[in-house]
């Protein structure tokens, strides 16, 4: 039996306005109000309130066989109850179905576990609470952001009661002749761990549309084939997992709805269900379908899902990046020091991650994804913009 | 008298001191009578015949076709910036022509050719070398030819006495003039390509630059060190080099009570971020100041080709949120940053003049110069090192953060000073270097 495991990211973050040296200390504010509306009121038309519409009705029709997770990071939360608050109805109702998983992370989608461990255990705690308020849902899977994982992660979650499954990339050069078919387990074997299936996961999120693709048009049938065709592998009855995750904004955003991408879905449980060998199941139910000794997998070097690399150069690779994070960091522990929730809470909006992948400055074809994702003319201008802002923080502080 | 002025720069328009001296210079010369013709490189062909003091400000203006004139003289507007918008000069400089409007080069040499020429003289030949000299594809180099064109054209239309042109950018356009009218030329040197450069610069320029010098009947030179410099590297007849040094015209209104933006010591530097104007050296200055002082703040006011490259560099120094970039900035945010700022350093390689001291100086704001400058020349309140001593720069800046009240009064004192040099010293010099040059010129022209 293969079962398809399918995950959303949900995630929006706080943009930064154009904030210059000269608007230091003028009390201005920090974010671009008018431009995280518009992308909020932008992407809920396009993509979250036609989708979850969709999906709704899929798992209706298909009474229990049709399951799907999400993470939906806090400050998406946030931005719907602000701008579009029938997103988060849209859904609390998928969640009422009893067919749908939402997945911990960090509340900020941050890279604090990278920086100060006792700030990733605060924004992890924030967003289960979160999500207990807003869902009524306890999380017992993990993902970090962007996918982002390393064995000390699993140390960290491991202490955190509840959560038994984390997921993460199925980086080839971990991988090696493994498959990311099968369940495993962490380095140290205390949690079940999910990897990724880049390759059908990216065909549908980034090649859907791609008229270069040699495969293109992506059809149900033909997508549904090539996952038959994993069931042949000699896999002595074990049961397997086809893990496609991707950013939610894939369905209508990323791919617009002109591509085709909601009649795909919409056949594609169908297609999937009408075999007996295929399935879906939500992440957390894993490990009870895992007929075998699960075997355990080190990461010693933190992996992610992002670019080609698949590490943490989307974030972390310049100078620039370096400084804007290590100056946050600082600031966030003298904020802490001084007890002033307030700045807290504003340097908790910029540890989301996007304010780096900004700064980035691969080239290549990354360099268009981070172009196309960015609200600034260039990295340096996002750079700039962060370090003022860093600069009227600190001010406020002294 | 009336003269016919080529300049490159003039407020609002503006990219760096040369617009801030012409505004003065102009201001302060028609106070004493002189008039003058503008010509900019604004989008549409105009002039700016300028009268009394108050026209510096509002730029009156006349296309120089008479039915284009009709239709703008038909149009009232609302505001000056809206009537400036109108003729395409509010943009920031180098990007008010679109490369597509700009007709090809060759237009130029081929009306030259066929006036009349009996001769091939001297000053034909310098010309000559000046036109072969502006050929290129770049943006800037088709402008320049595109505004030298139009020079034959406005130099042919208008009457006036003598012809004055500000940097290379002009000197073609001078020169056409001279030739149309046989009216003499002054031409100004407010840089050189070497000062611009900081090495070797750009062949055709340097080619443009000695012939519009050895083409004048006049060269002013806005320093002794730039009077140093057009001596021994381009060799110029010093009996024909006059000195007239800048200005600075403190505005009646002006605010000058400071108003910080930061708790700290705040640093600045203002100008173009360029290989001349020594950036790079100002990080280096920054980065020993903030290891012994981290609670000081440094500013890099302006934009330029070697911004990236500061900005990577700061970062790679992890100088924190205590290096910071405010990109360009308009009149009032100049005055804004001026106004939040203790010390003001300009650590110039090789600066002609630099009239940006001296604005720091009249908001009462210390300041270091670098001793490779002209203004050093004629300021005493203020800190002369050399551009390449960071270590001394960063001992002084760290001497004025422990001494704040010494800081004060020395800026205080440069504001003193910087109230009495004035632009019209320099109008007055710049009259009896016309009233010499006519003289001369009268005098050749009758034997």
């Amino acid at each position: 039996m293969l079962n398809i495991v399918f995950y959303f990211q949900v995630h929006q973050p706080y943009r930064l306005r154009h904030f210059n040296v000269l608007d230091v200390g003028r009390n201005s504010g920090y974010f671009d109000d008018a431009s995280n509306r518009s992308i909020m009121q932008k992407v809920a038309a396009k993509c979250y309130l036609p989708t979850n519409q969709l999906l709704l009705e899929l798992i209706k029709k298909h009474k229990g066989s049709f399951k799907i997770a999400y993470s939906i990071t806090g400050t998406a939360i946030e931005q719907f109850k602000q701008y579009s608050p029938e997103v988060l109805d849209s859904f609390k109702q998928l969640v009422d179905t009893g067919c749908v998983e939402l997945i911990g992370e960090t509340y900020y989608h941050s890279l604090s576990f990278l920086y100060d461990t006792n700030e990733f255990l605060e924004q992890v705690y924030m967003h289960r609470a979160l999500i207990k308020k807003e869902f009524g849902y306890d999380t017992t899977t993990f993902r970090n952001t962007e996918l982002i994982y390393q064995d000390t992660l699993s140390d960290v979650i491991y202490e955190i009661e509840g959560f038994k499954t984390i997921i993460t990339e199925g980086v080839d050069r971990v991988l090696d002749w493994r498959s990311p078919l099968y369940a495993y387990k962490n380095y140290s074997k205390s949690l079940n761990l999910l990897l990724k299936y880049y390759q059908l996961s990216d065909d549908i999120a980034f090649r859907f549309s791609n008229r270069d693709w040699p495969e293109f048009p992506l059809t149900v049938p033909k997508f549904v084939r090539w996952i038959d065709h994993l069931t042949l592998s000699e896999n002595q009855n074990r049961n397997q997992f086809l893990n496609l995750f991707m950013d939610y904004e894939t369905f209508g955003e990323h791919q617009w709805a002109e591509t085709g991408i909601f009649d795909f879905i919409k056949h594609l449980p169908a297609e999937v269900l009408k075999r007996d060998n295929l399935g879906f199941i939500t992440p957390c139910e894993t490990s009870e379908y895992a007929n075998y000794q699960q075997e355990g997998i080190s990461f010693k070097e933190a992996v992610s899902w992002a670019d080609a690399e698949r590490d943490l150069s989307a974030w972390l690779e310049n100078d620039m990046q370096k400084n804007a994070i290590e100056t946050l960091y600082d600031l966030l522990e003298k904020a802490k020091q001084k007890g002033d929730a307030e700045i807290i809470s504003q340097l908790r909006l910029l540890t989301t991650s996007d304010h780096f992948y900004y700064m980035c400055t691969k080239y290549f074809q990354d360099g268009d994804v981070h172009k196309y994702f960015s609200p600034y003319d260039s990295p340096d201008q996002a750079y700039i913009y962060f370090i003022n802002v860093m600069a009227d923080i600190e001010e406020r502080l002294l | 008298m009336k003269v016919l002025m080529f300049t490159w720069e003039f407020p609002p328009f503006i990219s760096g001191g040369l617009g801030m001296a012409c505004y003065g210079m102009v201001q302060s010369l028609l106070k004493i009578g002189i008039k003058v013709d503008l010509v900019l490189p604004t989008r549409d062909l105009v002039y700016f015949p300028l009268s009394i003091p108050e026209d510096v400000d509002n730029l009156p203006a006349v296309f120089i076709e008479p039915k284009k004139h009709k239709e703008y003289s038909s149009i009232s507007f609302g505001s000056v910036k809206e009537r400036l918008d109108y003729i395409g000069i509010t943009k920031h400089p180098e990007s008010y022509i679109q490369l597509g409007e700009i007709k090809k080069f060759f237009r130029l040499s081929k009306s030259y050719e066929s006036s009349e020429q009996v001769h091939w003289t001297d000053s034909d030949k310098l010309l000559d070398e000046a036109l072969i000299n502006l050929t290129g594809e770049e943006d800037l180099i088709r402008k320049v030819q595109e505004y030298t064109l139009r020079a034959q054209k406005v130099a042919s239309t208008l009457k006036y006495d003598i012809v004055h042109a500000h940097d290379w950018l002009c000197y073609p356009a001078g020169m056409i003039a001279r030739k149309v009218s046989g009216k003499p030329l002054v031409v100004h040197i407010h840089a050189t390509e070497f000062d611009r450069s900081g090495g070797p610069g750009d062949e055709r320029i340097h080619n443009i630059e000695y012939a519009g010098m050895m083409f004048a009947d006049r060269v002013i030179a806005v320093s002794q060190y730039t009077a140093q410099m057009i001596m021994s590297r381009y060799i110029i007849d010093s009996g024909n080099i006059r000195i007239v040094h800048n200005a600075f015209s403190v505005k009646e209104d002006m605010n000058d009570t400071k108003q910080r933006i930061f708790k700290g010591p705040t640093i600045l530097f203002l100008g173009r971020i360029t290989l001349q104007k020594g950036p790079d050296y100002f990080l280096e200055v920054a980065e020993k100041v903030l290891f012994k002082y981290p609670h000081a703040r440094f500013i890099v006011a302006g934009t330029g080709d070697m911004g990236r490259m500061l900005l990577h560099r700061s970062a790679q120094l992890r100088l924190k949120n205590r290096f910071l970039f405010t990109g360009f900035l308009n009149r009032k945010q100049v005055e804004r940053i001026l106004l939040a700022a203790d010390v003001y350093v300009m650590p110039s390689v090789s600066e002609p003049f630099g009239i940006a001291p001296l604005e720091a100086m009249a908001y009462g704001v210390t300041s270091i110069i670098s001793k490779q400058s002209g203004v050093a020349e004629v300021v005493n309140n203020v800190f002369k090192i050399d551009f390449w001593d960071t270590d001394r720069m960063a001992e002084t800046i760290g001497y004025l953060i422990e001494n704040p009240e010494l800081c004060k009064k020395m800026g205080h004192d440069s504001k003193e000073e910087v109230n009495h040099i004035l632009w019209d010293a320099a109008a007055d010099k710049i009259r009896d270097v016309y009233i010499h040059v006519l003289e001369d010129f009268l005098a050749t022209n009758k034997a």
